[in-house]
């Protein structure tokens, strides 16, 4: 926390120092004013700009496909059943997403996105954005995908395969690193473009923040009496773990693009992050409670490589990204059973030093006007330090290799074919094998209607 | 240490644009980054954020195009949705209050002038922009009228030097005034058939007939049938084919060698650091075309 307080301070500092030249240009251009141009055609049709994103897939997979070993740990508990932007088998309307934006008064804009699927309504970004801080700075506040990496921020559909990396998924969570909370940022006045920026957050993402908080572990079983009559047996006691207040997760983050040309652009991002809370359990029906409390830290680089082509729509046009995480979990792992109708006994307590990282690699290119190919190359575990209950396992690491073909009619709908062969560690008694390995397909028809929207890079 | 940190980050950023007191000017275009040279001349500062050769409305906000909009006191664009694909967002990543859609700081063309060829929000009709057809900057008259406009914003930023921005766009007025009748007299052609109305204000300021256009509709490739009915409609009509440096030449060539009407490829765009006399290079290269000789 002192760290971040510091962090801040220097920022403020920094933004002060470049502040006074600019007043003392302040005769010269003036203060903020309006008697600008509101863009022509907006406001007058689209008042709040308003689109609807429509995704429908199709999967076909291989049967018996297993998990990347050693990311259990929180991971499988959220998942399944929720829309969380994976590929599932045989068709599905992935989910339909409802975007309101514009600007809310002088002095923010406001952006919500609701994501609808059959499962209810979500929302998956829903904050505001300041317009008139000086001096470079940027204010974020409310539910939103944490600039922590590139993919991170992009909404499905603007990925460019049909699913989320690995390294996003496993390591951060099921919907990457979505929070609420509130993020300032700022941009020196440099030549090239160059932004940083903390987050404060409310530390929840299962990948990193993992949060239970108060609860007890209960289980009921109804057992015959000596007549044979049905008796309730309860057994409950508290999991012991704390409440943490929020925020439990600050992040950093710096973004570095120099100008090389028009034909080129570059990005390099490098950011990290600390969660003072990571809690997860295992409530077996046995009675048996698995319990993991500690705290977190990550960090990870990004690079991303664009070529405009010469083409129409899209021909020739290169993009090249690939991310690299790491990620620590300082956990006290406690494996403990009902000794009475209260009371937990520890059969096992052990200090536990989670080691983990991932990376991916991909390159998509415009082979022709509207269609574009692409490959992937996701890896899981190359450090993969990993516990199977109280034991520490050395895994293997996971691999997936992905390609994908899409076609866009026109910018506003696309169409995708995707293969995916899966490589994952597992464990198999004695040892570990490569043995679970197959193939997912996948085809999806992704469709926007409303205003035409603008592409961050 | 923490003031020399602090005196070296000052040196490298803030100093310079400082230092150069002039007005900081991003244009999204060539063309508006021409206009703006040459309303503000030597007390301006003007960056152009895409390439000449590129369409501006299918391109991707870029870290280039904050950086500049970042340190841009004034961002001059097309305007009407042209630039919609990548400006929006770039304004929002640039964390700069003063060119904000609606401040002075944020100058769109396309606001001080009549649109043409307004047309339905139904998109089963192409990629259509109900505001009208962006493409003015290809019309000097249009152009200089805006050039009026922004010699007005600049005056509203830097007063000082107010007289000077009025005293070029009227030069600027002047220099397209000269060259008009010229133009109008060469440009003789019976009609025209481009790929899309990227140049369809100079064909109207020209006076000259657009039969109808290449692709199927705005955004949509032609299909081949498309092609057929053009042939069919066109055959006993003459004219000139033109088309742009991205757009492709499959559609135009084709045309060509059905029609036997000559098939121009021609810029829209001067390059990046051109003056007034690139651009009226660049109308007379239409105008040639138009001749139909």
């Amino acid at each position: 926390m002192n760290k971040t307080f510091k962090f801040i301070s220097c920022a403020l500092f920094l933004t002060g120092a470049a502040t006074g030249p600019a007043m003392a240009q302040e005769t010269r251009v003036g203060t903020l004013r309006s008697g600008g141009d509101v863009p022509v055609g907006a406001g007058t049709l689209f008042n709040p700009e308003i689109s609807v994103i429509l995704d429908f897939t199709y999967g076909y997979f291989e049967d018996g496909i297993g998990e990347p070993e050693g990311y259990e740990l929180a991971h499988c508990h959220g998942h399944g059943h929720d829309h969380d932007h994976g590929i599932s088998e045989g068709f599905a309307l992935r989910e339909a997403e409802l975007t309101f934006a514009g600007a809310l008064d002088p002095y923010f804009d406001m952006m919500l996105m609701l994501a609808l699927s059959e499962h209810g309504a979500e929302i998956e970004e829903g904050y505001i954005t300041s317009r008139l801080l000086p001096a470079g700075l940027g204010m974020k506040a409310g539910k939103f995908m944490s600039d922590t990496g590139y993919i991170n921020k992009q909404h499905p559909h603007d990925w460019l395969f049909i699913d989320r990396p690995w390294m996003n998924e496993y390591l951060l969570g099921d919907h990457g690193l979505t929070e609420l909370g509130l993020q300032l940022s700022w941009m020196p006045p440099t030549a090239s473009y160059t932004r940083l920026g903390i987050e404060i957050l409310e530390g929840k993402s299962e990948g990193v923040a993992n949060y239970v908080g108060e609860k007890n572990h209960q289980i009921v079983t109804v057992t015959p009496d000596g007549n044979n009559k049905p008796v309730r047996n309860r057994w409950r006691a508290d999991m012991g773990f704390d409440d943490i207040k929020s925020p439990r997760l600050y992040t950093g983050f710096l973004k570095w693009g120099p100008d090389i040309g028009f034909d080129h652009a570059v990005q390099l991002g490098l950011w990290g992050g600390y969660g003072r809370a990571f809690q997860a359990e295992d409530a077996h029906s046995s009675g048996r409670l698995e319990t993991w409390d500690g705290e977190s830290s990550f960090g990870g680089v990004d690079i991303v490589y664009k070529y405009n082509g010469q083409g129409t729509m899209g021909h020739g046009n290169l993009v090249l990204q690939g991310e690299y995480m790491y990620r620590q979990l300082d956990l006290k792992y406690k494996n403990r059973n009902f000794s009475d109708f209260s009371t937990l006994e520890i059969l096992d307590e052990k200090d536990q030093l989670w080691q983990q990282d991932g990376l991916y690699l991909q390159g998509v290119y415009g082979f022709a006007p509207r269609w574009n190919a692409g490959l992937r190359f996701d890896m899981l575990g190359l450090t993969n330090r990993s516990y199977e209950e109280a034991d520490r396992m050395k895994n293997d690491p996971s691999m997936r290799y992905t390609g994908q073909v899409s076609y866009a009619p026109t910018e506003f709908s696309r169409f995708r074919l995707q293969a995916s062969y899966y490589d994952p560690a597992e464990e198999n008694g004695n040892g570990h094998s490569h043995g679970n390995g197959g193939w997912k397909f996948a085809l999806q028809y992704n469709v926007s209607l409303g205003v035409h929207g603008a592409h961050t890079f | 240490m923490v003031k020399l940190f602090i005196s070296i980050l000052f040196c490298l950023t803030v100093a310079p644009s400082w230092a150069a007191g002039r007005v900081n000017v991003a244009a999204t275009v060539p063309n508006m980054g021409m206009l703006a040279r040459e309303i503000g001349g030597e007390k301006v500062n003007v960056t152009v954020m895409t390439p000449p050769d590129r369409d501006a409305h299918y391109l991707d906000a870029r870290p280039s195009m904050m950086a500049a909009l970042r340190r841009a006191d004034l961002v001059v664009a097309v305007g009407a949705e042209l630039e919609i694909g990548w400006l929006p967002a770039a304004i929002r990543g640039a964390n700069n209050p003063t060119i904000q859609t609606g401040r002075t700081g944020y100058f769109e063309g396309a606001a001080h002038i009549e649109l043409i060829e307004k047309e339905i929000a139904d998109r089963s009709r192409g990629d259509v922009h109900p505001a009208g057809n962006p493409h003015f900057d290809l019309d000097p008259v249009k152009l200089a009228k805006v050039g009026h406009a922004l010699a007005r914003r600049l005056e509203s930023i830097d007063s000082d030097n107010a007289e000077y921005y009025r005293q070029n766009a009227l030069e600027f007025e002047n220099k397209v005034k000269e060259r008009m009748n010229r133009w109008k007299e060469k440009a003789a052609v019976e009609g025209v058939l481009p790929y899309h109305g990227d140049a369809n204000y100079l064909f109207r300021r020209l006076n000259i007939p657009i039969h109808n256009h290449i692709e199927l509709l705005p955004g949509i490739p032609p299909t081949a049938s498309h092609l057929r009915d053009l042939v069919r409609s066109l055959r006993d009509k003459d004219g000139v084919i033109t088309y742009i440096l991205f757009q492709p030449s499959r559609g135009p060539e084709f045309m060509s060698s059905q029609l036997g009407w000559p098939a121009y490829r021609l810029p829209t765009q001067v390059p990046v650091d051109a003056d007034a006399e690139d651009y009226f290079q660049m109308i007379d290269r239409w105008v040639e075309a138009l001749s139909g000789n």
